[in-house]
């Protein structure tokens, strides 16, 4: 490595790296086009806000990741978060019916939001034992629970928006939506959320056994296994940590637009997975990590965001959105073969120098072998 | 081999039985409702063939439920009906032409004796309709027109242009006749979706000094409608108003104007007529929104039905419109589900 | 073991027989290594050429180019003296160039005929002329001597009976040039001799052979020739009749065969593990039992070799043991504790460590580096505070490769950059990585070369003094035999002899383990 550094002009090592930050690179970009196109794009409160909403999708995503990076998918993370969301608005809204007592009990709002989180959870978990225990297949046993969990939702709100979520200072349930209109240092508490789901599922995945275990499990199963990997567990829990992800995003959503209905984050679990591909995982497992998840769901929010801003019409915001993840991808297979033929030229010019037996080049190109 | 099919086989026994389960849990929403006590059952099934006299069944067919609006509707028509000694069978095609196509053809399976339908689109409806029609089961659209007169027996919708025009209007009296301000439109598939914004500009356009900044498709959802309007704010700081396609996204607005600080600076005005939209008006947070008159639509409807079967007539042309009603803080107090008491 | 006997009729011309195929100069780069470096090849009319060398030296890549799987870096290849490009394996078969590979091809769902016929289907424009395609089957397989019926389905067929299905295949369109990949590595010996007949019933008929093996004396027993490789040079290349094993092994590795074995007695202590009445299914059809009420024990600084033949149930004992398969009934004892309630993890945990028979599929992780698969068994060992020290797992990572002298980069080089042999070492560091009392190993050098065995050796024999029990699973009779210090017999499902390797012979294993072949 370090010889390569010396031998190689700078202007050759520009093309790979930035090949190898595509997602990155691609952000600046969008962040350049849009800056120039809008004097308000790039203003601290407008860059504040477009964060605050990728810190939605960016949860979201970072809770797929995990999923995929075991070889599986999670459909169902837009459903529960509108059943957690409709769950919490129940609550706050209608509270308990304590049919022993004949009365209704309204439980405070923290109590709300850990029940909520619960029942996301709750969704992971079934969709853990489906795919292990029962060997249903990730795309099927989350498209079922995510008829089921929307499916849910529906029973439970029968139709209704739930929009009295402010509680009151009576029944002592109040301060739920402090979560989506609170701010800490300036910046929403959302936000901070998302920075703590990344730190956590950052060292969750590159520095815990835990972490080897996902890798190794997305990497080949069987030999995962054989090397003493719990793959089971593995599994049930990054469907799990997937579930209260969607959780999470549904009670901080709720929060925000102060009602909930049984349509809320319909279709989220698609964005969700753009970011996680943008990112460079691979849906074979095994590839993928949470700088790169980021960066995606970044470019997802921060692409849709700069189109409304600019005013670009609704259709051709859907086109473009579509057109960046081929693009993406497209990178990420031009990126491999770009990588092994350099290998191939580099190694194939130091043989034939070899071949040439002249003294003085025969160490040069050894160094660059 | 054996053991992860017999794995996969339980599971898909549980799955049928978490279905089942969540089938008959949800009756009072959507299933078939029994009859009135008071027109015995015995004869609902003996009678339902002739169509004659009062009873048979009523297949009342409506997008999502979660939408409160079809809802609303779905359950006075059911109501109506009852209350007329129908039996009834309300179902929802959740927007998908197929699904409503299944519908109708289960509705002619059963003999129904007339059909209410709240149709899945102005075009891919007509096949359905005339399916249902030449099946001998009349058919009444509420709600939503299809692009070809003659087939149904009635097509009532509320007057969308009209109900506009009111929005329009209360938007430009309440901006004072001017201003900036945003336009949030509904999917463009639907034809509703244009109708109501065209309503609004004939209004609007007259004011040289009411100034569109942006008009954005938030498709009817709440959340899109929100993070539009977060957006939008930033770059368009001055903004003074923002009208709607419906309330939905209009409860979105509310909710991002408020996140900014902006509650009370900002003109918004909705249209459906949703129950929390109306909660809005009240706390003043929204300036007002249009109500279409869901209940009266669906029981029209039902009434022209029973008045068909009965007579063969319904005795009214075939496309009605019904005024909508414009709810502000005048009247919001009095308002009913998707209605107005007197 | 000295040279066999060669045919000498199927060598008329020796070194003058008319070159068919030729590469000349050729090189192949892959990622950052060379694989070829200028390689010269000639393939003679109607001879078998044997190409020898260790895993990674360049044997499947040099085939793979000639097959027109790949296409050389540099170099050219001439056919009957004129250069020719290949442009994919179908445009090599139609130059008359054919190859069968070590994983076979076939479609195990399908017939023998449509497998010979598939994706070159005869039709009478559009209907699949079967009755003709029929006709020519039974005319291969008449040719081959071997009465398999065309209808029957491959995934049925034996592993010596899908190899001559892939012979006819080639067979079927003219090949002048056979290329075989291992062919024997998955066959009984009877199977062999099979193969043997038909190879050299093809020499008679003029095609040419190359054969690629790791067994020397079937090298021996059926080229004309051998050619070795060495790190993707030609490193010899000699008439087989003028040459005998310790020749080819020298060239091979540059040292002798007799070093292969280690030579360190082991001296046997008490019992670590210890398998009693242990019976277990098929795990693919429950109805079938495949290890039937075996006892093993292994005692610590052993070295028990278990022979048998495919299907000798060897395999799923060993998987047993380390706790993939659910055993039907019988006791797993090591160190005197029960551990057949145990997962697979808790059984590491407690001493006992299996490096598997198939790396590909079951022992390493092809998205994951060198150390990352080494250290994967032995998380809770480099795990503080609940996290994964880098600087502990380099410490031990680097520990292992020097003592299973992996040849790598670096430690954070892909696992699928390494050849074979390499990566079977990787397997076994993860292995030990774990300390295990115990060290299960399936098969440690299927599909490696010399060099990389007598480091698999050596390593078990070094661990077995350091106190560690070791039981190794293997298909060949010397290497029981010579790595063993105590040789068990299974033949389906059960015990047939245990060995004192010190007084057996080869045929003495052989015949306990065809004891019951009846049965």
């Amino acid at each position: 490595m370090s010889s390569t550094k010396r031998t190689n002009s700078l202007g050759s090592q520009i093309g790979p790296f930035l090949m190898d930050q595509r997602a990155f690179v691609a952000l600046i970009v969008l962040i350049c086009v849009f800056w120039s196109m809008s004097d308000t794009f790039l203003t601290v409160t407008n860059v504040i806000i477009m964060t605050k909403h990728v810190a939605y999708n960016a949860i979201l995503a970072l809770g797929m990741l995990l999923v995929i990076l075991t070889g599986g998918i999670d459909l169902s993370i837009g459903a529960t978060m509108c059943l957690s969301g409709i769950v919490a608005g129940a609550l706050l809204q209608n509270g308990i019916a304590l049919n022993f007592m004949d009365k209704v009990g309204y439980p405070a709002a923290w109590a709300v939001i850990v029940f909520a989180l619960a029942i996301g959870t709750l969704v992971g978990w079934i969709n853990g034992l489906l795919v292990t225990r029962f060997g249903v297949a990730p795309f099927i046993a989350t498209l079922g629970t995510m008829y089921m969990a929307r499916g849910t939702a529906l029973i439970m709100s029968n139709g209704v928006t739930y929009s009295k979520l402010g509680g009151s200072h009576e029944l002592g349930n109040t301060g739920f939506l402090l979560i989506g209109s609170s701010k800490i240092l300036g910046v929403p508490t959302v936000v901070w959320v998302m920075v703590v789901f990344a730190v956590a599922i950052w060292i969750l995945t590159a520095r815990t056994p835990f972490g080897r275990w996902l890798y190794a499990t997305g990497g080949n199963e069987r030999a995962a296994a054989l090397s003493g990997v719990p793959v089971f567990r593995v599994k049930s829990w990054v469907y799990m940590i997937s579930g209260f992800c969607a959780a999470t995003v549904g009670v901080c959503m709720v929060s925000e637009l102060t009602s909930v209905n049984g349509d809320l984050g319909t279709s989220f679990e698609m964005n969700a997975i753009a970011a996680v591909v943008i990112g460079g995982a691979s849906l074979a497992g095994g590839r993928g990590g949470v700088k790169g998840t980021l960066v995606g769901a970044f470019v997802i929010g921060f692409l849709a965001d700069g189109l409304v801003n600019i005013k670009v019409n609704t259709f051709w915001q859907t086109f473009i959105k579509g057109l960046v993840i081929v693009l993406a991808v497209i990178l990420d297979q031009a990126q491999e073969k770009l990588k092994n033929r350099r290998a191939a030229a580099a190694a194939a010019a130091s043989v034939r120098t070899i071949a040439a037996g002249t003294q003085e080049e025969a160490p040069q190109a050894t160094t660059t072998a | 081999m054996t053991k992860p099919f017999k794995a996969s086989l339980v599971a898909v026994l549980a799955a049928g039985l978490a279905l089942a389960a969540g089938c008959s849990s949800s009756t009072p929403t959507n299933s078939s409702t029994s009859s009135n006590p008071a027109t015995s059952s015995s004869s609902a099934t003996t009678t339902t063939t002739t169509g004659g006299g009062g009873g048979g069944l009523i297949a009342v067919i409506t997008p999502a439920p979660s939408n409160t609006f079809f809802k609303a509707e779905s359950d006075a028509a059911v109501a109506e009906a009852q209350k007329l000694g129908y039996q009834t069978q309300a179902d929802s095609h959740d927007d998908d032409a197929n699904k409503q196509s299944q519908l109708i053809d289960s509705a002619i399976a059963k003999k129904a004796v007339a059909i209410i339908l709240d149709n899945a689109g102005a075009d891919t409806s007509i096949a359905a309709v005339q399916k249902a029609t030449d099946a001998g089961i009349p058919v009444f659209l509420i709600d939503r027109e299809i692009n070809q007169a003659g087939i149904a027996k009635a097509q009532i919708v509320s007057n969308n242009a009209q109900g506009a025009t009111l929005g329009g209007t209360a938007f430009a009296t309440a901006m004072g006749g001017k201003g900036k301000y945003i336009e949030l439109t509904g999917l463009a598939t639907d034809t509703n979706a244009g109708v109501r914004s065209n309503g609004f500009h004939g209004v609007l356009d007259q004011y040289p000094d009411l100034k569109m900044v942006a008009q954005q498709a938030a498709n009817w959802d709440q959340q899109k409608a929100f993070s539009i309007i977060e957006t939008l704010l930033q770059s368009n700081p001055d903004v003074t108003g923002i009208i709607s396609g419906n309330d939905t996204m209009a409860m979105g607005a509310v909710a991002a104007v408020k996140a900014a600080g902006l509650e009370g600076k900002v003109t918004i005005v909705g249209f459906d007529g949703a129950p929390d939209a109306v909660e809005a008006v009240k706390a003043g947070s929204m300036t007002a929104t249009v109500m279409q008159p869901a209940v009266l639509l669906a029981q029209m409807a039902v009434q022209q039905a029973d008045k068909y079967l009965k007579t063969g007539s319904t005795g009214q042309p075939e496309k009605q419109s019904v005024d909508c009603i414009l709810i502000d803080k005048t009247n919001a107090d009095k308002y009913t589900l998707f209605g107005l008491s007197s | 073991m000295s040279a066999a006997v060669t045919a000498p009729e199927a060598t008329p011309a020796g070194e003058d027989g008319k070159v068919i195929l030729a590469a000349r100069a050729i090189t192949k780069v892959y990622g950052g290594t060379h694989a070829l470096r200028g390689v010269d090849f000639d393939v003679r009319e109607g001879q078998v050429a044997a190409l020898i060398g260790e895993n990674g030296a360049g044997k499947s890549t040099l085939m793979k180019i000639l097959a027109g799987v790949e296409t050389p870096t540099t170099g050219t290849i001439l056919l009957d003296g004129e250069p020719v490009t290949f442009a994919s394996p179908t445009d090599a078969v139609a130059h008359g160039v054919a190859i069968i590979h070590q994983e076979l091809s076939l479609c195990p769902n399908l017939s023998v005929q449509d497998n010979i016929f598939l994706a070159r289907e005869t039709t009478n424009g559009v209907i699949v002329d079967r009755r003709g395609e029929r006709a020519a089957v039974e005319a291969l397989m008449a040719r081959l001597e071997e009465p398999i019926s065309p209808d029957t389905l491959v995934g049925d067929l034996s592993l010596g009976q899908q190899q001559l299905v892939e012979i006819a295949r080639a067979l079927s369109e003219e090949t002048r040039v056979l290329i075989m990949d291992e062919p024997t590595s998955a066959l009984s010996a009877a199977e062999v001799e099979v193969l043997f007949r038909v190879v050299r019933e093809l020499t008679r008929d003029r095609v040419s052979v190359i054969f690629i093996s790791h067994h020397l004396e079937e090298c021996m027993q059926l080229a004309d020739h051998a050619v070795i490789l060495r790190d993707g040079a030609v490193v010899a290349s000699h008439a087989v009749a003028g040459i005998d094993i310790a020749w080819i092994v020298r060239n091979m590795i540059g040292r002798e065969q007799d070093e292969l074995y280690s030579d360190l007695p082991g001296v046997p202590g008490e019992a670590v593990l210890e398998i009693e009445g242990l019976s277990v299914a098929d795990p693919a059809n429950p109805n079938r039992i495949v290890v039937d009420n075996v006892s093993i024990t292994v005692h610590a600084g052993e070295v028990v070799g278990v022979y048998g033949l495919m299907g000798a149930g060897r395999t799923e004992m060993l998987e047993t043991i380390a706790g993939r398969n659910k055993a039907l009934g019988g006791q797993i004892r090591l160190g005197g504790r029960r551990i057949d309630g145990m997962s697979i993890g808790e059984r590491i945990q407690a001493g006992l460590a299996l490096a598997p028979e198939d790396r590909q599929r079951d022992g390493l992780i092809p998205t994951l580096s060198v150390a990352r698969n080494m250290s994967l068994s032995s998380l809770p060992r480099i795990t503080r505070h609940g996290l994964v020290s880098q600087r502990a797992e380099r410490g031990l990572v680097a520990e292992q490769v020097v003592n299973t002298r992996v040849k790598t980069e670096s430690q954070g080089a892909l696992i699928g950059s390494l050849s074979g042999g390499n990566q079977q070492k990787v397997v076994v560091g993860k292995a030990l990585m774990t300390q295990p009392k115990a060290l299960v190993l399936d098969e440690p050098t299927r599909g490696i070369d010399v060099g990389a065995k007598a480091d698999i050796f050596t390593l078990m024999a070094t661990q077995a003094r350091a106190g560690a029990a070791i039981l190794f699973a293997t298909s060949e009779v010397s290497e029981a035999l010579n790595a063993a210090d105590r040789v068990i017999v299974m033949a389906r499902g059960h015990i047939t002899g245990e060995f004192d390797p010190k007084n057996t012979t080869q045929e003495q294993i052989l015949a306990a383990s065809d004891v019951d072949q009846g049965v």
